[in-house]
């Protein structure tokens, strides 16, 4: 099982889930979040003052799924939240030992 | 552990301001009892004895009833003539006298509704200030800012109530009474000075007395409320690091003092406002609704309590140069400008005291016509300059124009108040980049450009684009003909009368000395004695949770802004 932590735009959220929804996902958090990357922000103007906006707002969507889904998840990810300029976020995947269903105790890739 | 001292603090550095006060409050209470014990007419609590017939009169303000006559006057044989003529119809006509009685108290009743009516409206303008300042300021600093609006209005009225309404208006009957409202006899009696050289007003202390009256009670709402808004000013030039204690001293100064006493010369019958009888200046200094007696007052206090507490921590660079602190609530910021607006409608229309003078129509035309060149300007110096249109500064611009037809909205025409609205816009651009980049005066929401810099303006426009048409014998001058016309009104520089110009100018900037003066000497010691800002630790924190207990947001835990 793998986990797929995605920093994408806010902007982007509906059709990304869009994309994850015609490849039936079984779940999916999304949390508004807020960072920066390599630009480091922006900066801004306020009655006639510069400033710089250090955290950009983003949105953190995480799935867990099975090792064979992962491809199509990341490929849905990456065609629904590319605009292609800077700022559209990463992906990270990362190994999962344990998944554990709260109501039932059921333990591994059934639990998903 | 932390909030038991800050209350604690609160509470020490109020008592001393707060005993002062009420000893001062108190002193005041037994020296007018004493020093006026009443021989003057007798109040109307009851309202049942305020407009007769006396009161009526015609649209042009021709009085029904001849002026009894004054063995003193040398138009004495006329006066006799025409009152003795009025005596022998009445007394053959007692139906008509009866009803004239009748007219006359309508008259006074329906400029009651207006006055009370549009300074309801002022009062709401309380909800627009505390909507627009707390909105320009940072998140951690909300709830501050929402007690320093409320505390205004609480501590400020406490102050007016017991002193300021009679510093104030003691003796507005003499040289100025308003008589739309049945005139305020009572109200007689300069503490200092008198005849056309009053200084401070002696009647109506505590609101008893001859303050419990009818008419003068009526006025006194509508000029409390004035009073509040100049009280609320300082609040944007103050916050995010002044101690709740010295604000609430501050407030108390203002409404006893330092406003009711230049209210006094121009509204209650003052000096200046006979200027143009002592010392032949255009009809005296004149400021129909309060550029100068409210805004620039408000805001030149403002500009020595920022000087005094100093900038925010932050706010100033290293290599001395500003840092922007974006607004945290532009709802807020562009609903309370709105809300200024709506409450204008009372607070300039409203101070002709009466719904019988019609020129109350031009009066609100003007108002929002200075409003949105105002804003118009502003909103294009911004986005001309700057590239974006800045939603702050197109309020504060709106609120710019607003502030400068205050003074100029009877006597100038439409399009005068287009131009002094897009002057005000263009100064109040001009000044906050003036106060943030060369004086480094820290003025959170523009306090100081807005309702000091163009309070002055409105004042000084009056004495430019005054047209003449309205207030003819205003400050009892030029009754029957001014500049050899007859009805002629205040008249500006560009329609002759250099006079009321050089009145203008020289009251407008006695207005700032005195306000920023009297304001700097006071709080100079008062700073010296005990700090009025807040430890950096608390103002670094945001003074919502060490002052007062309670964050205006519980829920909002990542902080957006920065700087590097």
């Amino acid at each position: 099982m793998k986990r797929i932590d995605a920093v994408i735009r806010p902007e982007r959220l509906d059709q990304v889930k869009a994309l994850l929804s015609g490849i039936e996902i079984l779940g999916a958090t999304a949390a508004e979040v807020r960072g920066f990357g390599r630009q480091r922000g922006h900066t801004e103007m306020y009655r006639g003052t510069e400033y710089s906006v250090d955290f950009l707002p983003k949105i953190l969507l995480t799935i867990v799924a099975a090792d064979e889904r992962v491809d199509k998840i990341v490929d849905a990810i990456i065609q629904g939240g590319r605009t292609g300029k800077l700022g559209d976020g990463k992906i990270f995947v990362t190994p999962v030992d344990e998944v554990i269903r709260i109501r039932t105790g059921e333990r591994g890739p059934a639990a998903l | 552990m932390r909030q038991p001292i800050a209350r604690h603090t609160l509470r020490r550095s109020l008592m001393p301001g707060v005993a002062m006060i009420l000893l001062l409050a108190g002193m005041f209470a037994v020296g007018s009892t004493l020093c006026f014990a009443d021989d003057g007419p007798k109040p109307d609590p009851a309202g049942i004895a305020t407009g007769d017939r006396t009161s009526v009169q015609d649209a042009a303000g021709n009085l029904l009833v001849p002026a009894t006559p004054d063995p003193t006057s040398p138009d004495f044989a006329a006066q006799k003539k025409a009152y003795g003529e009025f005596q022998a119809q009445m007394a053959k006509e007692p139906i008509a006298a009866k009803l004239a009685d009748s007219l006359g108290h309508v008259r006074i009743s329906t400029n009651f509704s207006w006055t009370l009516l549009t300074g309801y409206l002022v009062l709401f303008m309380q909800a627009g200030f505390a909507l627009l300042t707390c909105g320009l300021v940072r998140k951690k600093n909300a709830a501050h800012l929402m007690m320093l609006n409320f505390a205004a209005f609480v501590f400020a009225l406490l102050a007016y109530y017991a002193v300021g309404y009679a510093f104030q208006f003691g003796a507005v009957a003499i040289n100025a009474a308003p008589t739309n409202l049945g005139g305020t006899p009572t109200l007689n009696t300069f503490l200092l000075g008198h005849g056309s050289w009053g200084f401070l007003g002696g009647k109506g202390f505590f609101l008893s007395g001859p303050g419990y009256d009818a008419g003068s009670l009526c006025l006194t709402l509508f000029e409390f409320v004035f009073m509040e808004t100049a009280g609320y000013i300082i609040v944007g030039a103050v916050c995010e690091r002044i101690t709740f204690g010295a604000f609430i001293l501050c407030e108390f100064f203002i409404g006893g003092i330092l406003y009711p006493v230049f209210g006094c010369w121009v509204w209650g019958g003052g000096w200046m406002s006979q200027l143009g009888t002592t010392m032949h200046l255009g009809h005296g200094y004149v400021d129909f609704a309060g550029s100068s007696v409210v805004h620039a007052v408000g805001g030149f206090c403002a500009m020595a309590l920022a000087m005094i507490l100093g900038p925010r921590l932050g706010k100033y660079g290293p290599d001395g140069k500003p840092r922007a602190f974006p607004a945290h609530n532009i709802v807020f910021v562009v609903t309370g400008t709105f809300i200024l607006l709506f409450g204008w409608m009372g607070f300039n229309p409203g101070s002709t005291l009466g719904a019988t003078d019609l020129r109350i129509s031009v009066i609100a035309m003007n108002t929002n016509l200075a409003a949105v060149s105002g804003s118009a300007t502003a909103l294009l110096f911004w986005y001309l300059i700057f590239k974006k249109p800045d939603i702050t500064m197109a309020c504060n611009g709106m609120l710019a124009g607003l502030v400068a037809i205050t003074a100029p909205c009877a006597f100038v025409s439409p399009n005068s108040a287009v131009l002094i609205g897009v002057l005000a816009g263009l100064l109040v651009c001009g000044g906050v980049l003036f106060n943030e980049r060369i004086l480094k005066v820290d003025d959170p929401c523009g306090a100081i450009s807005v309702h000091g810099y163009c309070g002055w303006l409105g004042a000084v426009s009056v004495g430019i684009f005054a047209d003449g048409a309205y207030g003819s014998g205003w400050n009892g001058v030029g009754a029957t003909s001014y500049l050899g016309q007859a009805g002629q009104g205040v008249t500006g520089l560009l329609h002759g009368d250099f006079s009321q110009f050089e009145c203008q100018l020289m009251g407008a900037t006695l207005c700032a000395v005195w306000a920023f003066g009297a304001t700097y000497g006071v709080f100079w010691v008062v700073n010296k004695v005990k700090s009025m800002r807040v430890s950096p630790e608390v103002e670094l924190e945001g003074l919502d949770v060490p002052e007062f207990g309670i964050p205006a947001y519980p829920e909002d835990a990542l902080v957006s802004f920065s700087h590097k």
